[in-house]
Order: structure tokens, then C-alpha cells, then sequence
């Protein structure tokens, strides 16, 4: 454990070097995040598939209860059940368009983990940042429970529990809890709990700050304690659902999946479930009494409970949809949270955007009109006419426009065309527009994943960290 | 440039006007208008008031400015707009902002009759290192210290003690008049 506690320390060190100028001490809000004893507990696994690259390479980390798919390096770090994911880096051969640039890739992309501590951490996508191609860096870097660092180089960066940051090289930046950046390139900046900031330099500027103490009950964190709030519990409360299935080496599908479809083998499965064709259901999803339609998607940390997805339906990872009835073509941003009631569903229309880092929460039933954007926090109908605007509204907007805690500058046809066009590659890369023999994405290439385990020392000096480990075809 | 010293051009300090700590804006609001009908000095006005401790030692000025920032609505909307430039949002977009919210706030009456019970020291500024200079020192030094830290007035020093204010207004005054006497040599 000796060598694990100085790694940890090590960690600190370097984090608070790089933010000595926000000055920042991590140190208190990181230092009993995760007991390292937990490090033991847990074996690490990976994924081997034909179709995408293997090649791990692991040295002086602990990986307890993380997953890793693709071509991954970590050095001197602390992954806890993290999910480092791998699948959509860029191939060798690949070209990346940026701005006026077309810029080949010379080698396959890969995720660098180095001096870095994440907890409960979703990795995914490929490195956006045309300065850096080939590899997807993460340096000197913590992030907290549910974190999201999706297609983000980081270097010096701290974020926050339920943090993402989304197609964004990141720099000595703190990233508070519960918010959600994506803006190409961004240092030195410490963005507060709650923020929602989405920004195309020259194209458009949205940002949305929730009240923090409305925010407060549903996520809280300060330092010397772990994260707390309802967001917590409710994923607290369904813990033991996802021992089995971690605990169990094989298990039984449960269920009926089309051959089109991809059920993760590490997603819980509740009774009363229907997938659909080219449904995507990843690791660690969450279902229960859900019925998903052609298409949809339920990715990493997704729970989706008592309700039913029409279809084509995006469900972002760490998403959260309860007692609700969803139309087609839906979106439904990162680490959302939607929640209706047995006797007051919640009810959506088609093509409606619901923002990442939106909370939905109500005791009397509330329908969304088709086609609506949707942010912020919504417990009523007055919320959601201060915290909405039909996509066509929107559209409209060339200059610039607040509408209760949202600032918006720009073309709001530029926001929405952008959004609509992620919506689609997300789709697309999930495999959900799969005709049978073209257009395959992960729903396809995802199934017949097998898995092999590593296993940490369990004693001595080393205890919790895992040897050094090089896995290659 | 020329032969002006600090001491020839400063406002004494018992024509200047001053509050004791604790008064309201209000207090120094009449405090000021009083000193601007008994100076007779120049054409220039009092633009400003000293704040004095229990000990009559200057803690603090109250310019113009100060008074206007404190009258202005400090709700938490207004200080999310001073967020807006960390998150790229043009100062054209900002500045638009403070407009529709300024509207939107509470009417000046009304905000006045609120300010007046309202501290000095909570909008006074402190004096900082480079605000203090001594009556000694000449034209050329004032200009420099009153540039470089752009200040409105200094606060003039013999020994220990603060004897006066010496304004921009009094320093561009006698700048002006060298330069006349420049012009007339040439």
C-alpha cells in the first residue's frame, strides 16, 4: 500500500502545480475520495475485439474495477472503475479536417494516462485537438465520480463529480461539479459547479449557470468529504445490481437482442426490458422495465427506468431517464437527469434537444412539445417555459438573447444545425441507421466483445497497484 | 520643466471635505456639497471626500465614481454578467446585458433613498503605496505618480503627516500654464 499512497501523493503534487495559479489545493478534495484499501477489491478488464486496436500498455498504476478497450497507456496513475473507452480513436491513414486543414493521421490514436487519478471516469471518444492527432493525453489530471472526459485532451485539470468536458482540450483548469464544457480549447479557467457552457468561437456562445441552491440536493461537494446529493443516492441505491454482474463470469442474457443490437455484458438488465434493431446498450447502463426503440441508445452510466425510447433516441453517457415516455429522435445530453413519477410522466416529444446537464425533476405530469430545446433545471411548467424555446425560435436568434439564467450569442440556427449534425454522427457511430450491411457502428461492432481480466499485488509493498503489463495481438 | 512644487498647488487638507468613518453616502454626499460652496479656490470643484478614522487619519477617498457604483443594483444577475467575459461572450454582448438589466432593476429614486444608508467605507477606495506624495516634490513627480497610477488626486505628505490633496485638475492646470509660458519663450 506504501508505494500507492506515495503514488497518490505524487498525484496531488502535480495537480496542484499546475493550478498554483487558480490557487487550488486538490489535496482536500481528492485525498479520501476513494479509500485506497478499495484498490484491492477489485480486477481490472479489457475488451478484444476484431475490430479495433489492441494494445495496452500498463506501468506503475492501479486500475482497480476500470475497463479499457483499444490502445491505452497509463503511467503513475489511479483508475477506479473507469471506463477508458477507446473505440472511436482515430486510425492510422485516417484524415482529420480541421478548419482550412486536412491533416493525415500517421499513426493509430491512442490514450495516454499519465500522473493522473480518475474516479469512476467515462474516457470515450478521439482527441479533437489538431495539435495533438495521435494521442488523446490525460496529464496530471483528477476528475471525480461520473466524470466525462469525452474527446478532451487535459493537462493540469481537476474536475469536478459529475463534470464533463466534451471535445475540449483543457489546461490547469477547474471544472466544477455538475458542469459541462465544451468550448475547443480552454486554460486557466475555473468554471463553477453548475455551469453549462457550450461555445463555437465566431459561430455561437451559450451559457447557462444553474442556481446553486437548487443544485445543492442533487449534488454537493466540498473538500474532506466524498460527493453527496441525490444524484449520489440514486446511483448509491442501485449499486449492488451491478455486483452481480461484475461478480459473475457468465452470465445469461436475459433477455431478447436482435442480432443487429449490442447488449454490454457489464449493463444491468431488470426485468420487462424490449430492445429493438440497432440498439446500442454499453457497460454499466442501467435498465429496468424500458422498452428502446430501432435505434436508440443507452450509453456508459445510463439509466433508463420505467420508460419507453420511441426510437433513434440518444441517451448520453451518465444520462438518467425515470417514469418517462420519450419520443423519437431525442436527445438527451450528458449526465441529464429526468425524472417524472409513477402517476406524473414526464413526456417528451420528437426531435426535442435536452441539453446536457439538465435536471428534470417534477411531481405533477408535464409534457414537452416537439421539437423544443431544453436546459437547466425544470421541477413545473413555469420552469420549462423560462428554461425552453422551440428549436425553430432558437434558430431564429442572430445577435444575442438571455432568457432567464441562459446567455446566448450568436446564430442560434448555427447552435441548433451543430447540434442536430452531432446528434446524427452520434447515431451513426452507435450504428443505429445499420441497413444490414452498410452504415455498421458500435450496436454492430460491439457484439462478441470478449473480456480478460488483470488482477492487482494483494499484499507487500506494491499492494493495489498492478504490475507492469503489456498486452498486445 | 518647471518650478511648481506639490505644496504651491495642493487643496489643504481643512479645505477639503471629510467624513468620519461609519457615515452614510449620504452624509458625505452634503459633507461634499458644503465643501464646494466655501471653496472659493478655483473654478474647479470638490470632486471628492475623505474618509477619517476615530484618530482623523485618511482611510479612504470617495470620488464621484464610488458614489455612482454604490447607487447602482448589486443583484446577483448583475454579477453573473461580470462572468461573461471568462466564457468569451463579446463586451459588445455584455455591455447589452448590463443595459436590459439595469432597466429591469430598481429605479434610481428608489436606489438613492437605499444608498443613503449606506456606509462610506463599504465603497470608499483605500489609498494605495503609490497615492501618497510628499509636499516637496515637484511638478514633474506629481505627473508621473497621477500617470502611472491614474489617479485622480494624491495625497499630499509632510513627514508623517497628510497636510493636503493635490488634484489632477490643480497638476493639469499648472502643466498648462508652463506651456504657455513654453509658447510665449518661443
Amino acid at each position: 500500500m506504501k508505494e500507492l499512497e506515495k503514488l497518490l501523493d505524487r498525484i496531488i503534487q502535480r495537480i496542484n502545480i499546475n493550478l498554483r495559479e487558480l490557487d487550488y489545493d486538490v489535496g482536500p478534495f481528492i485525498k479520501n475520495l476513494v479509500p485506497l484499501d478499495q484498490m484491492v477489491k477489485f480486477y481490472a478488464f479489457y475488451g478484444i475485439t476484431p475490430h479495433h486496436p489492441l494494445d495496452f500498455v500498463f506501468r506503475h498504476s492501479s486500475l482497480a474495477g476500470s475497463y479499457f478497450l483499444g490502445k491505452i497507456r497509463t503511467r503513475n496513475s489511479i483508475l477506479y472503475k473507469s471506463d477508458i473507452r477507446g473505440d472511436e480513436l482515430k486510425h492510422r491513414g485516417d484524415v482529420f479536417h480541421y478548419q482550412k486543414f486536412e491533416i493525415p493521421v500517421n499513426r493509430d490514436e491512442g490514450i495516454d494516462i499519465e500522473d493522473s487519478f480518475l474516479v469512476k471516469t467515462l474516457v470515450h471518444n478521439f482527441s479533437h485537438d489538431p495539435e495533438t492527432l495521435e494521442k488523446f493525453f490525460i496529464n496530471d489530471t483528477v476528475a471525480a465520480h461520473y466524470a466525462n472526459i469525452h474527446g478532451s485532451p487535459s493537462d493540469g485539470c481537476f474536475l469536478g463529480p459529475f463534470a464533463t468536458v466534451d471535445l475540449t482540450t483543457m489546461r490547469d483548469c477547474i471544472i466544477g461539479a455538475f458542469s459541462y464544457v465544451q468550448a475547443g480549447e480552454i486554460g486557466h479557467l475555473n468554471v463553477g459547479p453548475g455551469t453549462v457552457w457550450v461555445r463555437s468561437p465566431d459561430d455561437f456562445n451559450f451559457l447557462y449557470h444553474h442556481s446553486l441552491p437548487d443544485l445543492d440536493p442533487y449534488i454537493n461537494y466540498g473538500p474532506g468529504r466524498p460527493p453527496q446529493g441525490l444524484l449520489i443516492d440514486f446511483v448509491r441505491d442501485r449499486k449492488e445490481d451491478f455486483k452481480r454482474v461484475f461478480d459473475v463470469v457468465k452470465l445469461d442474457t436475459p433477455v431478447m437482442v436482435p442480432p443487429n443490437a449490442s447488449l454490454d455484458r457489464y449493463a444491468v438488465i431488470k426485468p420487462k426490458i424490449h430492445i429493438s434493431e440497432n440498439v446500442l446498450v454499453a457497460e454499466r447502463a442501467y435498465l429496468q422495465n424500458a422498452w428502446l426503440g430501432k435505434g436508440a441508445n443507452a450509453q456508459e452510466n445510463c439509466y433508463i427506468i420505467n420508460s419507453r425510447l420511441e426510437g433513434f433516441n440518444v441517451t448520453a453517457h451518465g444520462a438518467k431517464i425515470i417514469e418517462a415516455d420519450l419520443g423519437k429522435n431525442i436527445f438527451v445530453g450528458f449526465n441529464s437527469f429526468l425524472r417524472g413519477r409513477a402517476r406524473s410522466r414526464l413526456n417528451v416529444g420528437d426531435e426535442c434537444i435536452i441539453m446536457p446537464h439538465t435536471i428534470i425533476d417534477i411531481k405533477k405530469p408535464l409534457t414537452i412539445p416537439p421539437g423544443h430545446l431544453v436546459w437547466g433545471m425544470i421541477t413545473g411548467s413555469d420552469d420549462l417555459s423560462l428554461n425552453s424555446m422551440t428549436l425553430k425560435d432558437f434558430s431564429k436568434i442572430d445577435g444575442g438573447r438571455i432568457h432567464g439564467n441562459m446567455s446566448f450569442e450568436g446564430r442560434g440556427a448555427r447552435f441548433v444545425s451543430a447540434f442536430r449534425e452531432r446528434i446524427h454522427h452520434i447515431l451513426e457511430a452507435n450504428g443505429a441507421f445499420f441497413n444490414g450491411r452498410d452504415r455498421r457502428g458500435h450496436a454492430q461492432k460491439n457484439q462478441n466483445i470478449s473480456f480478460n481480466t488483470i488482477q492487482p499485488y494483494t499484499d507487500g509493498e506494491f499492494e493495489g497497484l498492478f504490475p507492469t503489463i503489456i498486452i498486445q495481438p | 520643466m518647471s518650478d511648481y512644487l506639490v505644496k504651491e498647488l495642493m487643496v489643504p487638507l481643512s479645505e477639503y471635505a471629510t467624513v468620519p468613518e461609519g457615515s452614510t453616502l449620504f452624509d458625505a454626499v452634503l459633507e461634499l456639497e458644503k465643501a464646494q460652496e466655501e471653496f472659493d479656490h478655483t473654478k474647479y470643484k470638490h470632486r471628492g471626500v475623505l474618509i477619517l478614522d476615530k484618530n482623523k487619519r485618511i482611510i479612504g477617498k470617495l470620488g464621484q465614481l464610488d458614489v455612482l457604483r454604490a447607487l447602482e443594483p448589486k443583484n446577483e444577475e448583475l454579477s453573473d454578467v461580470d462572468q461573461l467575459g471568462q466564457f468569451g461572450f463579446s463586451s459588445n454582448f455584455i455591455r447589452n446585458v448590463r443595459k436590459q438589466l439595469r432597466l429591469q432593476a430598481t429605479p434610481l429614486k428608489g436606489l438613492c433613498s437605499k444608498a443613503a444608508k449606506l456606509k462610506v467605507e463599504d465603497f470608499m477606495q483605500a489609498p494605495s503605496e503609490g497615492e501618497y506624495i510628499d509636499q516637496e516634490a515637484s511638478l514633474e513627480i506629481a505627473v508621473l505618480q497621477l500617470v502611472m497610477g491614474q489617479h485622480l488626486s494624491l495625497l499630499v505628505t509632510k513627514g508623517k503627516k497628510i497636510v493636503g490633496i493635490l488634484r489632477l485638475t490643480d497638476v493639469f492646470a499648472a502643466v498648462f500654464h508652463t506651456m504657455k509660458e513654453c509658447e510665449i519663450i518661443l
